[in-house]
């Protein structure tokens, strides 16, 4: 491949990366799924620890699982937002009331990460406790993942809530026979997309990046 | 060795730089990494004394342990629904939030918050959200949320 044809399909498939929830019932192929997970092995990481592993989760009673703590995980937190009301001041740009009491129901019931029972696989990415850098480690590993997903044409969503919050952590440490000295990162659900998803908009560069010091826009707004 | 003194001041600013720590690392996601924090502590002290299903009475048994222990000096609640809120008064560890407030770091943690979570949620197998503390008056005031019970295999 040219130099120029590599550089625009890298791009176009940083660009074309969506967080997907809505999957078709089509299975994921064990070739593309060892392409996923070859792309993980080959992320970086500090002192080459390679502390990553995964669990590949088909079996659709394990996933109904994942998918309820994830939507408990998620239905609590946000529902403390909703009742200390910062989520009404976070989506206080959204103007129509029916949209925004939608929205807020969805927030709140958890339904949000619920879909985790849905995608035909979900790969639990755990990392090993003894080693320097592992959320960092762990975090190259699943962004190559979701690139090759995409370059694959398939769909993916890095979903942290039925782990952030270690009560829920431990459940899926148990649900899955996660050894101690593991912790459970995230999961990451893959599948065929069910539609086209727009892009979610992105602040700017000019934003984004400081010259030389903090506070001192690298690029000019008009450049951004 | 366990009769050993140790200074109020020196466990707080311990705790307090534990937390800004934590906060430093992880942020607004420190708090959910924190919520078993008290365990070993109610297992041993909160737990043997729990002895109803019922709310009011699973959050008494535990506000009657913090204040017989010393950690606080008078614990009430308020059951509203599915908020719970509790007044906390003269806690051992209010200038651990204290500092953190004047270091713009919202209190992220309370160990009488966690109490009565792990309480409600061993005994009645609800979830429970701790989703505020606010500092006044030289109390706490805490805000917690109760959920449906969860089905016994999550």
């Amino acid at each position: 491949m040219e130099r120029n044809e590599l550089i625009q399909a890298v791009d176009f498939v940083i660009h074309e990366r969506r967080s997907i929830r809505q999957y078709t019932d089509e299975p994921v192929s064990e070739e593309d799924l060892r392409m996923i997970l070859e792309a993980a092995r080959q992320a970086p990481s500090g002192e080459n620890a390679q502390p990553w592993r995964f669990i590949i989760v088909k079996d659709p009673e394990t996933r109904k699982l994942l998918g309820a703590i994830g939507a408990g995980g998620s239905g609590r937190r946000f529902t403390a937002e909703f009742v200390t009301k910062q989520m009404h001041e976070r989506f206080k740009g959204l103007e129509d009331e029916e949209k925004r009491k939608a929205v807020f129901e969805k927030l709140t019931s958890g339904n949000v990460s619920a879909f985790l029972a849905d995608a035909p696989v979900d790969i639990v990415v755990c990392g090993k406790k003894k080693v320097w850098d592992l959320p960092y480690d762990t975090s190259a590993a699943i962004e190559n993942m979701l690139l090759m997903a995409t370059a694959l044409g398939l769909g993916t969503c890095w979903v942290i809530a039925p782990c952030i919050d270690i009560r829920d952590e431990e459940r899926i440490k148990r649900l899955l026979d996660v050894p101690e000295d593991y912790k459970v990162i995230s999961v990451i659900s893959v599948g065929h997309p069910t539609r086209p998803h727009r892009p979610r908009p992105r602040l700017s560069l000019h934003e984004l990046v400081h010259a030389e010091k903090w506070g001192t826009p690298y690029y000019k707004e008009e450049e951004a | 060795m366990n009769d050993r003194k140790l200074s109020l001041g020196y466990i707080n600013s311990v705790l307090y730089d534990l937390e800004k720590a934590f906060w430093d690392e992880r942020g607004r996601g420190a708090r959910f990494r924190v919520t078993t924090v008290g365990r070993e502590y109610f297992l041993d002290k909160c737990l043997p004394k729990i002895q109803s299903q019922d709310l009011d009475a699973i959050i008494k048994a535990v506000e009657d342990v913090l204040t017989e222990e010393g950690i606080v000096l008078g614990q009430s609640h308020l059951v509203e629904d599915r908020l719970l809120h509790i007044r906390v008064e003269g806690c051992l560890h209010q200038d651990v939030e204290r500092k953190l407030a004047a270091k713009d770091v919202e209190p992220f943690t309370c160990i009488p918050a966690n109490l009565v979570a792990l309480a409600i949620e061993q005994v009645l197998r609800r979830p429970v959200e701790l989703a505020e503390i606010k500092l006044e008056d030289g109390a706490c005031n805490l805000l917690l949320v109760l959920f449906e019970p969860r089905d016994a295999d999550v």
